[in-house]
């Protein structure tokens, strides 16, 4: 028997809805999923590389995805950038470490990446990123001479492009149809992104996929934006992306709805998977040699029950698939990948790992996901225990 | 003989009308007092000094000043927004570290009273102004307001605390006073005339400059054919005009050697070969001559293009978790000591400090309001670190090689 609306009781609207969770537990179910690889390691000195270089073999290596191709490295350094969480320097606690960096950097090159391009933004002025690393207290020449062609730049603004480079977002997004970027961006064949294995006060956790936030210029999607035209420098966090308050200038795609709730926990993970859908993640890498928990910023937000921990997990993770990547990156946190909102660490926003998946992105689904490596029982390490 | 470097002055206030208010001054540094009129009664054994800026006491330059703080918005509980997008902060490093320029041997106290009856300013804040003044070798002529120096009268346990504080850190200054005669560390010399319509932009850029922790060495522009520029990076010839004849002369050379000569455009006729942060960069010999696009007009601005066409790996001092504050670095003739003075400006205490400088001394004490204590340095990508901790109002890190 055919059920009609009227029959079941439900509105045009519920049913709306329930055929887009059929499409979107469709698209989940089809999620591709790719091999993760993890390993232990121990601290920032010689064996990062080496350690690298075994998880992109246990991946089948990356010769295939980088030769001969123009590579754009998102990094995190999430400002401010002269905050420390106590006294410890932010390459430990909430940024990718430099070793890290140029680790993957050198591996990188050797695999015979035609360019390769270290990009951040910093929504405190439109700095090189070379001055940048060096406010954060590190030189940047480690990272510059870590193979041949690297550049830098700093991504929160048009930088040494003439224009910005339009991303769209397949489908549409859940938030933004498209963002307008740095051209380094589209610039480029492969994007990897270096991530830290930490916390976030709405999106649960931050790691591959929460890294590409930064992508997003904040002369566009900074507090100080212009409201017809991008700002010419960066100032101001991005603050429209957390609250909705006001839309990117008007010459940029505003949001497909403004009526949308302007709650964080709703829309950063959105925006996140919006992003992702618009610039794919070809490889991630996540550091959590040593990070913090609680929170991804250098102080615990007001009114938090938790305070910060300064922690030694070990740990790093890489993968060919961002959604993959992350799932096993939480298992390793001590979270469940599969949890949705109201289970930790989702308590005050949606799972991002959840929204990729039914975006077809990738599986977070832990059963259909081979890790290499070190197997995850063996390195989780419970970041609620502190 | 110059009594002036001695001298600590203090304005009496009226409402202490008692004279035995004179004991909380006994075995202080305090040992004079000053004004524009002597006290209505007789406080004894103290010399009196008149504070006419016309008519300046001798050995001492008289500066006005302003109440050092992140001046606070008038209607809501934020501060207002300054030329650095941040919070406006006032301060006296220029005006002290121009005064001393133009008269190095003259001592330099600054004027100023507390804020007006309207504004409520926390005690502990007295601190800072005498740190700020020490740090830069200066006094200030320690002023209360009215229901400060009530609060001291009436043995307010507060107002007694903070104002031993006070002593405490003026005793740290007389017990230093070989750091008035060490000379800053820089990579930069802002040379000027300081006069005419250069005069403010000049000015302002030295008071801006210390926020972005760049430090320099000030020059005037007529002493500048008798200057040794051997231990500096760049210059940066703060005039409206291009240098003209052995000025020109002179920064061409610091240039070919491999400095960086900031000046006016005009001062090189040959094409640029690169612009960045506003600057056109022309390669010269070893070095480069580097001049603005458009006229220099917003200090600010030019504190931050100096500091990163020079870039930051020549900063000589960095401060991590600093938020609103001054440093200003000095060292001893020989090398081998030097003092990193940290003055927030903002009131409450500060996140944990940690500076880092590039020269790998070996011990360093931190000295604050509450406390002195050596504290381990660290290896750091850029040189050492040390941590300083949480602090209010001001801190010394002594340095030794």
């Amino acid at each position: 028997m055919r059920l009609t609306a009227h029959a079941t009781g439900l509105t045009r609207r519920d049913l709306l809805i329930a055929a887009g969770m059929g499409l979107a537990a469709r698209r989940a179910a089809a999620a591709p999923a790719a091999r993760v690889a993890v390993t232990r390691c121990q601290d920032y000195g010689a064996g990062v590389r080496p350690a690298l270089r075994r998880m992109f073999d246990g991946l089948g290596g990356i010769s295939r995805l980088v030769a001969g191709k123009s590579v754009a490295i998102k990094i995190n350094m999430a400002n401010p950038l002269r905050a420390r969480t106590g006294y410890r320097p932010a390459w430990y606690t909430r940024w990718s470490h430099p070793a890290v960096i140029a680790a993957a950097v050198s591996l990188i090159g050797a695999a015979g990446a035609r360019r390769i391009r270290i990009l951040e933004g910093s929504c405190e002025d439109d700095n090189p990123l070379e001055e940048n690393i060096l406010q954060g207290g590190w030189d940047p020449r480690d990272l510059l001479g870590a193979a041949a062609g690297v550049e830098m730049e700093n991504t929160d603004s048009l930088g040494l492009g003439k224009k910005y480079a339009r991303l769209k977002v397949p489908g549409g997004g859940s938030i933004y149809p498209s963002f307008d970027c740095n051209h380094s961006y589209a610039d480029c064949d492969v994007m990897v992104s270096i991530a830290k294995l930490k916390e976030h006060q709405f999106a649960g956790v931050a790691l591959s996929m929460n890294n590409m936030i930064g992508i997003a210029p904040a002369a566009i999607y900074g507090d100080a934006a212009g409201f017809e035209e991008p700002a010419e420098r960066p100032f101001g966090r991005r603050g429209m992306f957390h609250t909705g308050r006001r839309q990117p200038p008007s010459s940029v795609p505003a949001e497909t709805n403004p009526a949308s709730p302007r709650d964080a926990g709703y829309r950063i993970p959105r925006v996140t998977v919006d992003l992702v859908a618009a610039r794919p993640i070809d490889l991630a890498i996540i550091d959590g040699i040593e990070t913090q928990t609680s929170v991804e910023g250098a102080a615990p937000a007001p009114g938090a029950r938790r305070g910060i921990a300064l922690i030694k997990p070990g740990i790093l993770v890489a993968g060919f698939n961002p959604v993959c990547t992350d799932a096993v990156a939480a298992a390793l946190m001590g979270f469940d990948p599969a949890a949705d909102r109201g289970t930790p660490p989702f308590e005050h926003g949606d799972s991002t790992l959840d929204l990729a998946e039914k975006a077809g992105i990738g599986t977070r689904d832990l059963k259909r996901i081979e890790v290499v490596g070190t197997p995850i029982r063996t390195l989780v390490f419970p970041f609620r225990r502190f | 003989m110059n009594a002036a470097p001695s001298l600590v002055p203090f304005r009496w206030p009226a409402e202490w009308r008692d004279q035995s208010m004179a004991a909380l001054l006994k075995g202080t540094p305090i040992n004079c007092l000053a004004g524009s009129v002597p006290p209505a009664i007789p406080i004894g054994g103290l010399p009196f000094i008149t504070l006419d800026p016309d008519n300046p006491p001798q050995g001492i330059t008289l500066r006005e000043g302003v109440w050092p703080r992140v001046l606070p918005a008038k209607e809501e509980d934020t501060a207002l927004a300054g030329a650095t997008g941040g919070p406006w902060v006032d301060s006296n490093a220029g005006v002290i570290r121009l005064a001393q320029a133009k008269d190095p041997g003259r001592q330099v106290w600054l004027t100023y009273s507390p804020p007006g009856p309207k504004e409520i300013v926390p005690v502990e804040d007295y601190v800072r102004p005498i740190a700020e003044a020490g740090a830069y070798g200066a006094r200030w002529v320690i002023a209360l307001d009215p229901q400060f120096a009530q609060a001291i009268a009436g043995k307010n346990d507060r107002a007694i605390g903070v104002w031993r504080q006070m002593i405490e850190v003026l005793r740290l200054f007389e017990s230093r006073r070989e750091w008035r005669a060490w000379q800053p560390v820089a990579a930069l010399a802002v040379v000027s005339s300081f006069q005419g319509d250069d005069r403010l932009l000049a000015e302002e850029f030295l008071s801006l400059a210390p926020r972005r922790h760049l430090a320099y060495r000030i020059v005037l522009a007529s002493d500048l054919a008798t200057t040794s520029f051997e231990k500096e990076k760049a210059i940066l010839y703060l005039d409206g005009a291009p240098p003209r004849g052995d000025a020109r002369d002179l920064l061409l050379r610091f240039a070919e050697n491999g400095g960086s000569a900031f000046a006016p455009r005009g001062i090189i006729q040959a094409r640029p070969v690169e612009t960045r942060q506003a600057h056109a960069i022309h390669p010269l010999g070893r070095g480069r001559v580097i001049t603005p696009l458009d006229r220099w007009e917003d200090p600010f601005a030019l504190a931050r293009q100096v500091q990163l066409l020079l870039s930051i790996r020549e900063d000589v001092v960095q401060v991590w978790n600093g938020g609103d504050m001054n440093s200003h670095y000095l060292s001893s003739p020989d090398g081998r000591r030097a003092v990193v003075h940290l003055i927030p400006y903002a009131s409450g205490p500060t996140q944990p400090v940690t500076i880092g400088v590039r020269k790998r001394y070996r011990s360093a004490r931190v000295t604050t309001p509450a406390s002195t204590a050596r504290v381990r340095t660290m290896p750091g990508q850029l040189g050492i670190e040390i941590p300083i901790g949480e602090f209010s109002c001001f801190a010394a890190v002594e340095l030794d090689e």
